[in-house]
């Protein structure tokens, strides 16, 4: 896993207050909601964890649909807020 | 505009564009093939699809309605209500007839949307079907057993068996399809962009505004901010924390709690001031944003209450004056906008 996507994902737990999930467990391109992420996290998480994103680098998901693509995995949700960040670039 | 038959296969050349939300998606691409060039948020926006009402003597899953958009259906009757366009609209009793005319209209190289409960639609992954039947789709085509569907809520065109989409058609229960289709008949050869785009404003601006009734619009969200704030002592804590999960997760399901519709009428008044190189309606849809971001902000203390995740702040007195203050944010930007549209006409 990379640097960054390291980082969102301890955002993620320390948001969801995910104490019994192991980060050194998941993997990049590990469903992120749903019944099959290993973090076993629902969409009432995916609410949280977009206004965490936001109020942490500033970066908008403004529809369902780009949440649901964005929090596929740690690395899609890397992805979109460093091309958000480049486009304000 | 043109299909190829070859065999059993009939495949329209109808462009797919994913979008946000199916509706406005599919108003969007079904004009967009008939030659009118419009984006989802502007759809959305001429087909007033913002709005607000809660509605607590309609049960879903025994839990209040509460709306963030127009109804279902709303976007495509305004933008059939528009002069110029036909657009045909046909439900059924008889599976096999409703089946039928969908061949026809395909054999004729028409696109076809089609009203559907999502449940039933194979190729939704079994964690996001749920009991939804006011899903639209457009199907531009059939190959074989399966038709060619360009579902707004997918990246790439799907296909779907003829059984599993004529049961989607005909799913019972609330809002329940029965094998509604639709398609444009006729659009207009000149395109008064403005002039839709005013009277969509206008129209969102009394639903918001002028409505006499407490539940909607402003009334309605400050009305929900009376009512959720007394939900602990009245429902009690699990009951309230229930009703609270429902009210940030029953439009969107992932991720945005209400603020995504407007964001998505921000896009519009962006796009407007653009089109119409007017500097109010870019202040309007920046002051939109900021409201959708306050839903959210409703919707994320929503979530940790929830969740049993709180922090000191999160209390019902606490989103009670959030909402409040989207309320006060709502009343201000239409109030404005209901002035913008005085002075166009």
């Amino acid at each position: 896993m990379k640097k960054f996507e390291r980082e969102l994902l301890e955002l993620i737990c320390a948001t969801c207050n995910l104490q019994d999930v192991d980060p050194e467990q998941i993997r990049s391109n590990d469903p992120l909601i749903g019944p099959e992420s290993p973090l076993g996290t629902d969409s009432l998480d995916a609410l949280e964890i977009a206004v965490a994103i936001q109020q942490e680098y500033g970066v908008r998901m403004d529809s369902e649909n780009t949440s649901r693509e964005v929090l596929q995995n740690v690395a899609t949700l890397a992805d979109y807020i460093q091309a958000q960040t480049d486009i304000r670039r | 505009m043109n299909a190829g038959k070859i065999n059993s296969r009939i495949m329209i050349d109808f462009t797919h564009r994913q979008s946000a939300h199916c509706e406005s998606g599919v108003a969007a691409n079904l004009l967009t093939y008939n030659g009118i060039k419009i984006s989802e948020a502007m759809a959305f926006g001429i087909g007033g699809g913002l709005f607000f009402g809660y509605l607590p003597f309609i049960r879903i899953n025994h839990l209040p309605l509460i709306t963030y958009r127009a109804a279902a259906g709303k976007i495509l009757q305004q933008i059939a209500a528009i002069p110029g366009v036909t657009m045909v609209r046909k439900t059924f009793r008889d599976q096999a007839r409703a089946m039928d005319e969908l061949d026809r209209a395909l054999a004729a190289s028409i696109p076809v949307g089609l009203q559907t409960g999502v449940f039933w639609l194979p190729y939704f992954p079994m964690a996001l079907r749920f009991h939804f039947n006011a899903h639209n789709l457009v199907v531009y085509g059939k190959e074989g057993h399966d038709y060619l569907i360009s579902d707004p809520v997918f990246p790439e065109p799907v296909r779907c068996p003829t059984e599993d989409l004529q049961r989607a058609r005909f799913a019972s229960g609330a809002l329940a399809p029965k094998g509604k289709m639709y398609y444009l008949a006729q659009v207009p050869d000149e395109f008064d962009r403005a002039s839709f785009i005013v009277q969509g404003i206008q129209y969102v601006c009394k639903m918001m505004l002028g409505s006499p009734f407490p539940l909607i619009g402003v009334k309605g969200i400050n009305f929900l901010a009376g009512r959720l704030e007394k939900w602990p002592c009245r429902l009690g804590n699990e009951k309230a924390d229930l009703h609270l999960g429902h009210v940030v997760r029953m439009q969107e399901e992932i991720g945005t709690g209400g603020g995504g519709f407007r964001f998505m009428y921000g896009a519009f008044l962006q796009e407007c001031a653009d089109e119409l190189q007017d500097d109010f309606l870019r202040d309007s849809a920046s002051s939109l944003t900021l409201t959708g971001d306050a839903w959210r902000q409703f919707a994320g203390m929503a979530a940790r209450i929830c969740k049993n995740r709180l922090q000191p702040e999160d209390t019902y007195p606490a989103m009670a004056g959030i909402i409040r203050h989207c309320g006060e944010m709502e009343k201000q930007i239409f109030r404005d906008l209901h002035t913008w549209v005085n002075e166009q006409q």
